[in-house]
């Protein structure tokens, strides 16, 4: 078996997901809630109510609590001198190698939320392909930033 | 070759023509929503239409392009002037090609492309006398070469080797064999069943039986009819477009030379090339036909084509090795795949029956009687799901990738590991319990990527090739 990656992502990403996640399922509330208030205007029979609350727990569990969970707990990133290796994925394991020879360029970005918690996302992008660090520090990000562009530096080539 | 040129004359008419394409729709708006008085909308039209040309000659009259500096330079705008330079070391391939209007007067009109460019051409010369086209193709390629300053390649400039030209047999059986055909003939096939659905139907009216069932015969034969104007002209169109095709290689470019009506020529530097894919359809397959592509990057997105250029349009598998491989030592074409483990067969043929799932529980539920029809469907999808676990696989050798896979196509894609852009493994719960695991591979192509993903294979193989790929082992 071939090492997985170490590093971890921070742990306030999990936060950060759970919270959108939580903003999805205020989404979804909104469209259960539209379909409760029909079955009340139109007097549809009574057990759609039930299933409308039944899926929203669901949904809302999923999305905050379970595949948060999972996600981070699977994330791991790391980056070596010759190329960038990242292990992903909820259900289905990803791994992926980009090699520094590769890597084009690096970009931060954060939205609102993870810059509340001071957090920024790397994505790396290759000639074909993007790929993204969620959630890292800022600090780290930006060094994260710095290194790569340092090691792609050195180590270019021909497309 | 410093002073400033202008395109061919021609080039204004054709950029007007488009310019007029293009208003047909709001032209036809406006004449049959317009206002009542005829009048107007006759000068409104013959206005537009002065103002159409006016702006066409102006933008010929400003465009002007020259050769200077090692800098393909153009200069053009009717309202801003703007002035594009482009060096040569970035120019990734000039495509020719020869359009109905300037075929008559002896022009090609030449595309420039630069890695960068993505969406269109970075620059489009209309319609240029062929000398011209030949004198900045010179120009380009003594500029690289000057860059690789090898004193052989001078001598072996001059040589250009055809390496393939396709045959009449050949042209007939790529064009019947396409996709496009296959299409056309199975949507014959369905309107003919449908027809037969209908017969019984009629025959309710007995009265009327003769009648209506020979009314039905008359249409359902004008239906075949018009399908077989349709296949027809689909084949001819495909005749046309790859009449002529000729692969030809100068010391470091690919020169590929297509069609009747409008020729198209493309230059696909080598060291461009990203990997080789080999095609074999359903319908060729059984004859050991394949098609082969190259994935080369840059050229354009918007023109599909060339992001995935035919390298040899139709040619028996087992001689695409004797053809290729002078011209393409690097690759090794003829390879024995090593195939996907027996236990990965069943969740092959068990994801083939999940995809048909809605598809035969929705039409039993919903078309009554016949909707149990649709459990024939499970016959040709176990099948196909047959074949894509038989065609699943992968090879290393050396520096290259082997990855065998099918869609419905069946696709073999040659990758050397230095240009693949980045390497993912990917493993379900249900695939760590079994021991597999699923391989993708990026490549670039044109301004994207094209990748080649194979499915449920031994779990240590996949480690095997991810390892391989690696580049931290090295040290």
């Amino acid at each position: 078996m071939i090492l997985e990656p170490q590093k971890r992502i921070s742990k306030k990403g999990l936060t950060v997901w759970r919270i959108s996640g939580a903003i999805h399922s205020f989404f979804a509330l909104l469209v259960l809630g539209g379909a409760v208030s029909l079955t009340f205007i139109f007097d549809w029979p009574s057990w759609i109510i039930g299933i409308a609350v039944l899926a929203f727990a669901l949904y809302a569990y999923l999305f905050i609590m379970l595949i948060p969970t999972l996600r981070w707990k699977r994330w791991r990133y790391e980056v070596r001198e010759n190329e960038i290796e990242l292990q992903h994925g909820v259900f289905i394991i990803k791994r992926t190698l980009v090699p520094m020879i590769r890597v084009q360029h690096v970009d931060t970005l954060q939205g609102p939320i993870l810059r509340k918690y001071q957090l920024a996302t790397i994505t790396v992008s290759t000639a074909a392909t993007v790929h993204e660090i969620p959630a890292l520090e800022v600090e780290e990000a930006e060094e994260l930033r710095y290194f790569i562009s340092k090691l792609v530096r050195v180590a270019d080539e021909d497309v | 070759m410093s002073e400033p040129k202008r395109l061919h004359p021609i080039s204004a008419i054709i950029s007007c023509l488009k310019q007029l394409k293009e208003l047909i729709i709001p032209f036809l708006v406006f004449v049959v929503f317009g206002s009542k008085n005829g009048l107007f909308q006759l000068f409104a039209s013959l206005g537009v239409i002065v103002l159409v040309f006016i702006i066409g000659i102006l933008t010929w009259l400003r465009f002007t392009y020259r050769l200077e500096e090692g800098e393909l330079r153009i200069e053009y705008g009717v309202f801003v002037r703007k002035k594009r330079y482009i060096p040569f070391e970035r120019i990734q391939s000039l495509d020719l090609s020869e359009g109905i209007l300037q075929r008559p007067f002896g022009l090609v009109k030449v595309k420039i492309e630069t890695a960068g460019s993505s969406g269109e051409a970075e620059a489009v010369l209309t319609a240029i006398s062929k000398s011209q086209a030949i004198l900045i193709q010179q120009a380009l390629s003594s500029a690289k070469a000057s860059v690789s300053f090898d004193e052989e390649e001078s001598i072996k400039k001059e040589q250009e080797i055809t390496l393939y030209k396709i045959s009449p047999k050949e042209l007939l059986l790529l064009a019947s064999t396409s996709g496009g055909v296959g299409v056309v003939l199975s949507a014959v096939i369905a309107f003919i069943l449908q027809f037969e659905e209908f017969i019984p139907y009629e025959k309710v009216f007995s009265g009327l039986e003769d009648f209506i069932s020979s009314g039905v015969l008359v249409v359902s034969l004008l239906v075949f009819l018009g399908f077989l104007i349709a296949w027809v002209a689909a084949l001819i169109g495909t005749m046309l477009k790859y009449a002529g095709f000729t692969v030809k290689k100068n010391e470091d470019d690919f020169i590929i030379t297509r069609g009747l009506l409008e020729k198209r020529q493309l230059t696909i530097p080598l060291h461009r090339i990203q990997a080789i894919r080999i095609s074999e359809n359903l319908i060729r397959q059984p004859f050991g036909l394949c098609t082969v592509y190259i994935e080369s990057a840059g050229g354009s997105a918007t023109e599909t084509e060339s992001t995935r250029e035919m390298l040899l349009p139709i040619a028996k598998r087992n001689v695409i090795t004797t053809i290729l491989s002078p011209y393409l030592p690097e690759y090794n074409l003829e390879i024995s795949i090593l195939s996907a483990p027996k236990r990965s067969l069943k969740r092959y043929l068990f994801r083939g029956l999940l995809y048909m799932l809605p598809i035969i529980v929705g039409s039993v539920l919903f078309i009554k009687p016949w909707g149990y029809l649709s459990l024939l469907i499970v016959i040709p999808s176990t099948l196909l799901s047959y074949l894509k676990f038989k065609d699943a696989g992968w090879k290393i050798d050396g520096e290259q990738l082997t990855l065998r896979y099918r869609a419905i196509i069946k696709n073999t894609i040659f990758m050397k590991r230095n240009r693949i852009q980045s390497l993912v493994m990917r493993e379900s719960y249900f695939q760590n319990k079994n021991k597999l695991a699923s391989i993708e591979a990026t490549v670039m192509s044109g301004s994207g990527g094209t990748r080649g993903r194979v499915i449920d294979l031994e779990k240590k193989d996949v480690e095997g090739i991810y390892e391989w790929y690696s580049y931290s082992k090295e040290k």
